[in-house]
C-alpha cells in the first residue's frame, strides 16, 4: 500500500517537473487520468467510434508518465530514409523562401497563447536543442531511423508567454495544404521537437524543410512536414471538416498511436 | 428392423458457441482487412527498419503481383479502420472466454489432453487416422481426439496471444511504453512479419480445421456449434 502511494507520488513530481519545465503550460491539468486526453476531437459514429476511443485511452493509459520513446545508437541510423506524400511543395511562397535559403521564413505561434510570437529558424535554433535518435514508424508499414534536432515544441510556446488556460489543441499548418491538430498531451512532450536537423545537418528538402514536426509515439502521418504556422485552438472546429487534421478528415485515426 | 435410437449428448457450452463465432466473424474482419493493409505495402522485411528499397525477406511482386497492382488492390485506411475495431471484439471475445472458462473444470477435461492420449503409441495411432480421413465413432466421438485438443490449445494459448502482441510491437505508442517488447520480437519489421508469417499459420488451421468438420459430419457439427447437441455417430463396435 505504502509503496504504491510513493509510487504514485514519484508519478506526481515528475508530471510537476514537466509542468515547472514548461512552466508556460502550467494552465493545464496533465494528470494521467484526464480524461479530456482519452479522445479525440470527433468521435465517429457508431462502433468505430468506441474503438477509437478504447485505442486512444487504453496507451494514454500506458503513456500515462509520459515515458520518452527509446532512442537507437547513431550507427543505428538508416541510409537513404525515405521520403513519403509531398517530397516538393508546389506552392508560390515556399518556392520564393527556399530560394532564399528559408532566410525569410517566419513561423508564427499565434492563438490562444499570452504573447504570439513570429520566429525565424535563427531564433528557433536560439532555443535550447534536443537531438533525438528515433524510429520513424509509417502507417503503410515501412519503418527507418534517423537523428533529429530541434526546440522542444513546448520550449517554442513558452517563447510565446505560454498558453491561455481554454487552450486544448495546437494547430499547424503546412505549405501545401496540409494541416494537422494535436493535443497538450503530446505537445508537452519532452520528445516533441520542431525538428530543422536530420542527421547532424539541416533538414532536406524531401523531408520537410527547413522545419517539420517529430512527434514520438504517432505514426508518420503525424509527423508534418514544411511547417507554416501554429496556431492554439480551444476546439478544431472550423478547420477543414472539423476532425482535427487532413488525414482524418481523409478518414485515418486522428490519434496515431497504433 | 427398427433403427437404433439416436444417441444425443451436448456437446458445446453456450458460452463456446457465443464466442466460437464471434471470433469467426472478427477473425474474418482481421484477416480481409489484414489484407487490404498489406496489399499497399507488399514486402516483408527482417529486424529494426524497412521500406521500399531495403532488402526485403519476401516481395509479392516476386509472385506475379507488382507493387502498383497490389496498391490498387488494397485500402489500408478502410483496412486499418476496421483491423483496430475487430481486434478489440477479438480481444473482449477472448477475455471473456477465457474469465468463464477458467473457472469451468470440464474447460479443463474438455481440452487438455491426459497422459494416456500424450503417449507416442497414441499420438502416432492418431496420427494415422487422421491421414486416412476417418472420423471417430462412439465413445471416442464423445470428446476432442488428442491431435484436436493440442491444436486447438496451440491457436488459443500461443498463435493468438502471439498476434496480439506482435501487434502491439509495431505501434509506434510501444516505442514508449514497451520498447522491451519490441526488442523481443527482434525489431518493429520482425515483428511485423511474423504477424504475417502467424496469421498464415492461422488460416492453414482454419483449412484443417474446416476439413475434420467435413470428415466428420458437416450438419452434425456445425448443428452442434449453434445448439450445442451433437449426435454421436455409432460406432462398429456397437454392433447394433
Amino acid at each position: 500500500m505504502k509503496k504504491q502511494e510513493e509510487k504514485r507520488k514519484e508519478i506526481t513530481l515528475t508530471r510537476r517537473k514537466l509542468l515547472t519545465r514548461t512552466g508556460a503550460l502550467s494552465g493545464i491539468l496533465l494528470t494521467g487520468c484526464d480524461t479530456q486526453f482519452y479522445r479525440p476531437p470527433t468521435i465517429r459514429d457508431g462502433l468505430m467510434g468506441v474503438a477509437d476511443v478504447l485505442t486512444m485511452a487504453s496507451q494514454r493509459l500506458l503513456l500515462s508518465k509520459q515515458q520518452l520513446v527509446q532512442e537507437h545508437t547513431v550507427s543505428e541510423i538508416t541510409k537513404d530514409f525515405p521520403v513519403w506524400n509531398q517530397s516538393n511543395p508546389e506552392d508560390e511562397e515556399y518556392q520564393r523562401l527556399r530560394a532564399g535559403d528559408y532566410r525569410e521564413w517566419r513561423l508564427p505561434v499565434t492563438g490562444l497563447v499570452n504573447q504570439p510570437v513570429s520566429l525565424s529558424l535563427d531564433e528557433l535554433k536560439r532555443i535550447p536543442r534536443r537531438t533525438q535518435t528515433t524510429m520513424h514508424i509509417c502507417e503503410q508499414g515501412w519503418s527507418a531511423i534517423a537523428q533529429w534536432t530541434g526546440a522542444p515544441l513546448s520550449s517554442v510556446l513558452e517563447a510565446a508567454g505560454g498558453i491561455k488556460n481554454e487552450a486544448r489543441y495546437l494547430v499547424i499548418s503546412a505549405y501545401g495544404g496540409w494541416y494537422e491538430g494535436y493535443d497538450m498531451f503530446d505537445v508537452v512532450h519532452p520528445q516533441t521537437i520542431l525538428a530543422y536537423g536530420m542527421n547532424g545537418k539541416d533538414l532536406p528538402l524531401g523531408n520537410g524543410a527547413p522545419v517539420r514536426l517529430r512527434v514520438e509515439r504517432h505514426c508518420g502521418y503525424k509527423q508534418i512536414k514544411f511547417i507554416k504556422s501554429i496556431q492554439v485552438v480551444s476546439s478544431m472546429e472550423g478547420f477543414g471538416r472539423g476532425t482535427g487534421g487532413l488525414n482524418s478528415d481523409y478518414g485515418f485515426h486522428w490519434y496515431a498511436g497504433a | 428392423m427398427n433403427k437404433p435410437a439416436k444417441n444425443w449428448i451436448y456437446r458445446h457450452s453456450y458460452n463456446a458457441r457465443i464466442c466460437h463465432w464471434i471470433t469467426v466473424v472478427s477473425f474474418v474482419y482481421l484477416l480481409y482487412s489484414g489484407i487490404m493493409i498489406f496489399l499497399q505495402f507488399p514486402e516483408l522485411y527482417w529486424g529494426k527498419v524497412g521500406f521500399q528499397g531495403y532488402p526485403a525477406i519476401f516481395r509479392l511482386s516476386d509472385w506475379g503481383l507488382s507493387w502498383e497492382e497490389a496498391d490498387a488492390l488494397g485500402d489500408r485506411r478502410w483496412g486499418r479502420n476496421y483491423h483496430y475495431l475487430f481486434a478489440w471484439v477479438f480481444v473482449f471475445n477472448g477475455i471473456v472466454y477465457l474469465v468463464w472458462n477458467v473457472w469451468q473444470k470440464s474447460f479443463y477435461q474438455k481440452i487438455f489432453p491426459t497422459k494416456e492420449e500424450l503417449s507416442v503409441a497414441h499420438l502416432k495411432t492418431e496420427f494415422i487416422r487422421h491421414l486416412s480421413f476417418k472420423a471417430t465413432t462412439g465413445k471416442e466421438a464423445e470428446r476432442y481426439s488428442v491431435l484436436q485438443k493440442l491444436s486447438y490449445l496451440v491457436v488459443l494459448f500461443v498463435l493468438f496471444p502471439f498476434m496480439i502482441f506482435s501487434g502491439f510491437a509495431q505501434m509506434p505508442a510501444f516505442t514508449a511504453i514497451s520498447p522491451e517488447l519490441i526488442d523481443l520480437f527482434g525489431g518493429r519489421q520482425t515483428a511485423r512479419t511474423l504477424h504475417v508469417i502467424c496469421s498464415v499459420a492461422l488460416v492453414l488451421f482454419i483449412v484443417i480445421h474446416l476439413v475434420e468438420v467435413m470428415v466428420a459430419g458437416a450438419i452434425n457439427q456445425i448443428r452442434s456449434m449453434v445448439t450445442g447437441k451433437y449426435e454421436v455417430p455409432a460406432g462398429i463396435s456397437e454392433g447394433s
